[in-house]
């Protein structure tokens, strides 16, 4: 079953468009990820499903019933669709508890509900508590166990983790996804957080400049992304050319089978994964050899520069687990398949910054 | 509220903050063209402006010195006894200018022109800037300034370089009403002989019942108004509105050690004290001591203490009540309407108060007659008055309840009415509340408007303290003076643990 | 939810408090004739007239509903009410505002007994109002600053070099404006100009009111000012001594002079009430040889009705011996306010 379905939605602020075009599909019980740098109209977008805008033109299909469209717009208040903004935007006037159950009707507060919400959003005991008393994080839970409590048909997520520490923030993604589940609810997070996006989400929709752009599950969009842009925006990419023989494509650094597509010149892209090095004596023909230019350590993995005889830079992310060749070592450098291409030369929409933000609270849409 | 009600209801608003502005368009359309040259084009009229913008450009720089200074070493340093300063530095706007200004007078010969003048407006009018200042001082982030610190920038200059920028908003407000107020004052500059705008308008009246006159000279002070309300404008800075709510606990604000110069801060208050409000208090005893007139009996005190309060508690809810939906306007929309609509709420408070009163007469007569000489109109005319104090509150408070949460509120299913009720109205009710307190006081100072139009027979304090010094009876007086300043000093005291000096750090 | 929307509950039961209680107090619409009630517009103090108007309303039982304020502002607000005002007499602190309201076409002829009991120089010639008492202009001096033998006999010998910077007027007051329709009326207008213009050129000291003349002089402040002279009275009653114990003390000029011009306070009925026996009640009561007595008593004033005492510390009306100056001229005020103006006497 779908519980959102957005048909064509264009918008415009004055002259500049801000939707063009846009459609997507949350089935019901999943959790949708829109990705998308700062500017490209997804906080637009949520705010039109939640009602809070109006669409120029297209449809907004809530489960079955039509609630924005052509002569139809259905306040935000009968929606049924609830909203965690940024920072939460807890009722500071109110309790823990006044604010989860500020979606209930009396019965409904006194079923138990509020409690059942705390509890999946692990803050049970917390009810009296003024948001003034909760940390960043807590305040997050409370916002979403309160966007929960009315069981809406959807709840939308504005980057909701975006301004809390890093460490914080992976916590309460598990646990966000963990209470979304277990209350199975729908729900669409908005996001320009890649590593957000694909480790929460079911499906993920990357938005550009108003536009959808990609729309697959996420390793679908990681694996084999729609254009440079994108490849580059879901994660570290390196991007060589290459050309294409009988189902494998050759790089500077080898051959790797590919995915279909006819032979010819291409532009190869390469997950740093994909990418593999072995410390060796000294170089010996045949072999595609370079030099350690510099490590990016992150703990559970290291991402390594190589410099290729040639001059081109290669990225190869290893787990930790063994001995790790010092900067200026020579390695050797191989490349393990499948990998995705596109046919050389210039790509119709290659403009923007292509660099995945990883800046905490780096703006919003 | 949704958006078209709550601009209708601005429009309301702002209708009757206009009706003032309509009256003097009639009046200065019958005058003809002729008769506004031969009163405007002169060079009296140059000098009256010139003397009016200098007195308000003084008394508005020497109020932002003072009520920034004092709300900066009330606030954020280790001043001695600082609540009780805050307190003091609130309440002379319970002393009306022209108590004030029959004080000095008293007290020290040949105390009149220019600088007296200025000094006693100063002294009765820098809480305007005081208590916003005090307020955003109080809601200022701390963590900005502790990183400004930690990049070696000593405390004085983290307060010119970081603090004092995100006061700006507060202080050019509080400004902006303390040069209003001084072109419209007319209680001081009369005593202390200075001549301005207002004081030509009130003379045009008493010299020589030159109705047209005066009205004419009072489209002068709508204009100075309208350039003000420009230059205003034009030092605001957009954003830098909302409530910081989102990464916990607030932690307090670091208090900066006078060290040496401790002790002169907290006499330089004390001497800013004894000046606004030690004269007056003094002056007010002696008459009292000195005179054989004596007040009426205690039920005639009562019964004009007992219309001062209803009269005045009334104007603040009706003010308060026109105040909300622009004040809102404001906060919510920021096009281009939302600022006209507020500004316009400004346009006519640098008007006498005998202007206003007389364009309510009109108003009363030709349209409202059943009205006329009820305490509604002059309800109608505090509101008219004091529209912008009440709306400087609503914004100020509005921006607490920033429109995320009426969004979240709204997509959890709740109407537009019942989200204002229960979620827009509780956060504003603090700042409504401080709004309205100013408001209150105010009214309890006003008087000529209520000359013309309270109900006939009804005294107010003001009112009773103007008809006894009328004859001299200043013991007779006394009393309601004093009164007067002690009942509105309950809201002054108010308003000053309002703006967050009084209480701990960091508490609702 | 508790506190907030408690408080809130209780801010909108306050304010519908204060809203309903105001409605309870609305008043009435005006009064008709014969009715037993008056409408009264005083530009006359509260504390000077009420007790009289007491006095009154006990002996015929008309209630007097009074209006208090300034005597040009409410002369503007008689004016913006046109035919619709609910007052039914005016009581003006001088002739002036009388003359002006007159000329509106706001006020209906008395009967001709009512003028007759006034002498023709202290009432409309018209009929349309009566004055109620007098008042003489003075100069108050302090005769340990000024010998009495130094006392000018002119008002105009105070342009003299001897005295610049020791004189102390009150532009703004109806009572000067009124003196400088008086020097233009009985000297003409050119040497009004030249009078005025000298007087500010000798350094003249601008004052509020009369009372703060009076007051500075007393103090010691200022040699001398001009002023009208039932202040002293008001001063004395006011420090609980009479006017002879004040270091203030007063001083006429010569008969004639425009220095000792004679003004009044009077009373006008608004057109609608002209035949308003009530109204007319009130007019009769204030020319009643009690009402002047009482004036005489305890307003200093100069009563304008035979039979009535003058006031105690000052000679009497019949022996000042008034210039020539008709009091329905006194609304010709256009001229001298621009001659007090073109002098540089006021804003």
């Amino acid at each position: 079953m779908t519980a959102l379905t957005v048909t064509a939605a264009c918008k415009t602020y004055g002259a500049v468009p801000v939707l063009t075009d846009v459609g997507l599909s949350v089935a019901a019980g999943s959790l949708t990820a829109v990705l998308g740098p700062s500017g490209c109209g997804k906080t637009t977008l949520l705010r039109c499903v939640a009602g809070l805008e109006r669409l120029d033109a297209g449809q907004i299909r809530v489960a079955d019933s039509v609630v924005e469209g052509p002569g139809t717009h259905v306040p935000a208040h009968r929606r049924r669709v609830a909203l965690v903004p940024q920072e939460g935007a807890l009722f500071p006037h109110l309790s823990v508890a006044d604010n989860v159950g500020y979606g209930l009707d009396r019965a409904q507060r006194r079923s138990g509900r509020i409690e059942e919400v705390l509890v999946l959003v692990g803050l049970e005991g917390y009810q009296r508590r003024m948001p003034h008393q909760l940390s960043g994080g807590q305040q997050q839970r409370v916002a979403l166990a309160r966007a929960l409590a009315p069981r809406p048909r959807l709840v939308l997520l504005d980057e909701p983790f975006s301004a809390l520490d890093a460490g914080l923030r992976a916590s309460l993604r598990q646990d966000v996804r963990q209470a979304l589940r277990r209350d199975g609810a729908t729900a669409v997070l908005v996001t320009h957080d890649q590593a957000e996006a694909l480790s929460l989400a079911d499906h993920v929709v990357v938005m550009r400049a108003g536009r959808v752009v990609q729309d697959g599950p996420p390793t679908e969009v990681y694996a084999t992304p729609t254009d440079h842009w994108v490849a580059r925006f879901v994660g570290d990419a390196v991007l060589l050319t290459g050309v294409v023989r009988a189902g494998h494509a050759h790089t500077a650094i080898g051959a790797a089978p590919v995915h279909a597509d006819a032979d010819g010149e291409v532009t190869v892209l390469l997950r740093p994964e994909q990418v593999r090095i072995t410390p060796i004596g000294t170089p010996t023909a045949g072999q595609v050899t370079g030099r350690v230019l510099r490590h990016d350590f992150h703990g559970h993995d290291t991402l390594t520069v190589v410099r290729l005889a040639d001059g081109t830079e290669v990225q190869s992310r290893r787990l930790n687990d063994g001995p790790v060749p010092a900067t200026g070592d020579a390695v050797q450098v191989s490349v393990r398949g499948p990998v995705r291409t596109w046919p050389a030369g210039p790509q119709p929409r290659d403009a923007g910054d292509p660099a995945p933000s990883r800046r905490a609270g780096a703006g919003h849409a | 509220m949704s958006r078209p009600v709550l601009t209708a209801a601005a429009g309301i608003a702002v209708v009757v903050a206009l009706l003032p502005l309509g009256y003097l368009l009639i009046r200065v359309t019958e005058a003809g063209l002729d008769r506004a040259a031969a009163e405007l084009l002169t060079a009296r009229v140059g000098r009256l402006a010139a003397t009016s913008l200098a007195l308000a450009a003084v008394v508005t720089l020497a109020c932002t010195v003072l009520g920034v200074g004092s709300a900066f070493l009330v606030t954020r340093t280790d001043l001695p006894a600082a609540r009780l300063f805050a307190v003091l530095a609130a309440l002379p706007l319970a002393v009306p200018t022209y108590i004030a200004a029959f004080a000095w007078v008293s007290a020290v010969d040949d105390f009149t022109g220019f600088w007296p003048s200025a000094l006693v407006l100063t002294l009765c009018s820098y809480p305007y800037v005081f208590l916003p200042v005090a307020a955003a001082l109080h809601r200022a982030d701390p963590a900005q300034e502790d990183v400004a610190r930690s990049l070696g920038h000593h405390p004085w200059r983290t307060f010119r370089g970081v603090t004092l920028p995100q006061l700006r908003p507060a202080i050019a407000g509080g400004a902006l009403l303390v040069a209003l107020y001084v072109l419209s004052d007319f209680g001081a500059v009369a005593l202390l002989r200075t001549d301005t705008f207002t004081r030509a308008v009130f003379t045009a009246f008493d010299l020589g019942f030159d109705l047209t006159g005066a009205l004419l000279l009072s489209t002068v002070l709508v204009a100075l108004t309208t350039v003000l309300l420009i230059g205003e404008s034009l030092t605001r800075r957009r954003g830098a509105r909302y409530a910081r709510l989102g990464a916990g606990a607030r932690r307090p604000h670091v208090r900066i050690p006078l060290g040496g110069r401790r002790w002169p801060a907290a006499l330089m208050l004390m001497v800013a004290a004894a000046l606004a409000l030690g004269v007056p208090a003094l002056n007010l005893s002696r008459r009292l001591a000195a005179g054989v007139s004596r007040p009426g009996s205690l039920t005639e005190i009562a019964t004009a203490a007992g219309n001062s309060l209803t009269v005045s508690a009334a104007g603040a809810v009706l003010t308060m009540l026109l105040a909300l939906p622009i004040g809102l306007l404001v906060a919510r929309a920021s096009g281009p309407l939302a600022a006209v609509v507020e500004r316009l709420s400004y346009l006519t408070h640098a008007l006498p108060g005998v202007v206003i009163g007389l364009s309510l007469v009109f108003f009363g007569v030709h349209v409202a007659y059943p009205l006329y000489q009820t305490r509604w109109l002059l309800t109608l005319a505090y509101a008219a008055l004091f529209l912008p104090l009440a709306v400087a509150a609503v914004s100020a408070a509005a921006a607490q309840a920033p429109p995320a949460l009426d969004d979240v509120a709204r997509s959890l299913g709740r109407r537009p009415l019942r989200v204002f009720i229960t979620i827009t109205a509780p956060l504003l009710t603090p700042g409504i509340a401080a709004g309205a307190a100013l408001v209150f006081l105010t009214c309890m100072k006003e008087l000529p408007a209520t000359l013309l139009l309270r109900p006939t027979g009804m005294d107010t304090l003001a009112t009773e303290l103007w008809g006894h010094t009328g004859v001299a009876a200043y013991a007779a007086a006394a009393p309601y003076a004093a009164l007067l300043v002690l009942l509105s000093a309950v809201p002054a005291w108010f308003l000053a643990a309002r703006s967050g000096a009084l209480g701990p750090e960091g508490n609702r | 939810m508790g506190p907030s929307r408690t408080r809130l509950a209780l801010v909108t039961a306050l304010s519908a408090a204060v809203l309903s209680g105001m409605a309870a107090c609305g008043d009435g619409p005006a009064s008709e004739p014969g009715d037993k009630k008056v409408m009264l517009y005083s530009g006359r103090n509260e504390a000077l007239i009420k007790p009289l108007l007491d006095k009154f309303t006990q002996q015929t039982g008309i209630e007097i509903e009074a209006r208090y304020g300034t005597t040009a502002q409410m002369a503007a607000q008689l004016a913006e009410e046109g035919d619709r005002s609910p007052a039914e007499a005016f009581l003006s602190q001088d002739a002036g505002a009388l003359g002006a309201v007159n000329k509106k076409g706001l006020l209906a002829p008395l009967p001709p007994e009512v003028g007759a009991k006034v002498p023709a120089t202290y009432r409309a010639q018209d009929g349309n109002w009566v004055g109620v008492t007098a008042r003489s202009r003075v100069l108050v001096h302090n005769p340990t600053l000024v010998k009495a033998e130094e006392l000018p006999s002119s008002v105009f010998d105070l342009t003299d070099a001897r005295w610049k910077g020791k004189v102390a007027i009150a532009p703004t007051n109806g009572s000067f404006q009124a003196f400088v329709t008086g020097v233009r009326l009985q000297h003409g207008e050119a040497k009004a100009k030249e009078f005025f213009t000298a007087l500010k050129a000798n350094d003249v000291q601008i004052l509020e009111n009369n009372i703060a003349i009076v007051e500075a002089v007393d103090a010691g402040k200022v040699p001398v000012g001009l002023v009208n002279h039932y202040y002293l009275g008001e001063i004395a009653k006011e420090r609980g001594t009479t006017p002879d114990k004040l270091n203030a003390k007063l001083h006429f000029f010569a008969p004639g002079d425009t220095g000792a011009m004679v003004n009044v306070s009077g009373i006008g009925v608004l057109r609608r009430s002209g035949t308003d026996p009530d109204v007319r009640a009130l007019v009769d009561f204030l020319l009643s040889a009690e009402a002047q007595t009482d004036f005489a008593q305890r307003t200093f004033e100069y009563p304008l009705v035979a039979g009535a005492p003058a006031p105690a510390y000052v000679p009497p009306l019949a022996d000042l011996k008034v210039p020539a100056i008709d009091l329905n001229d006194l609304d010709t005020l256009e001229a001298s306010i621009a001659l007090i103006k073109a002098a540089g006497l006021t804003p």
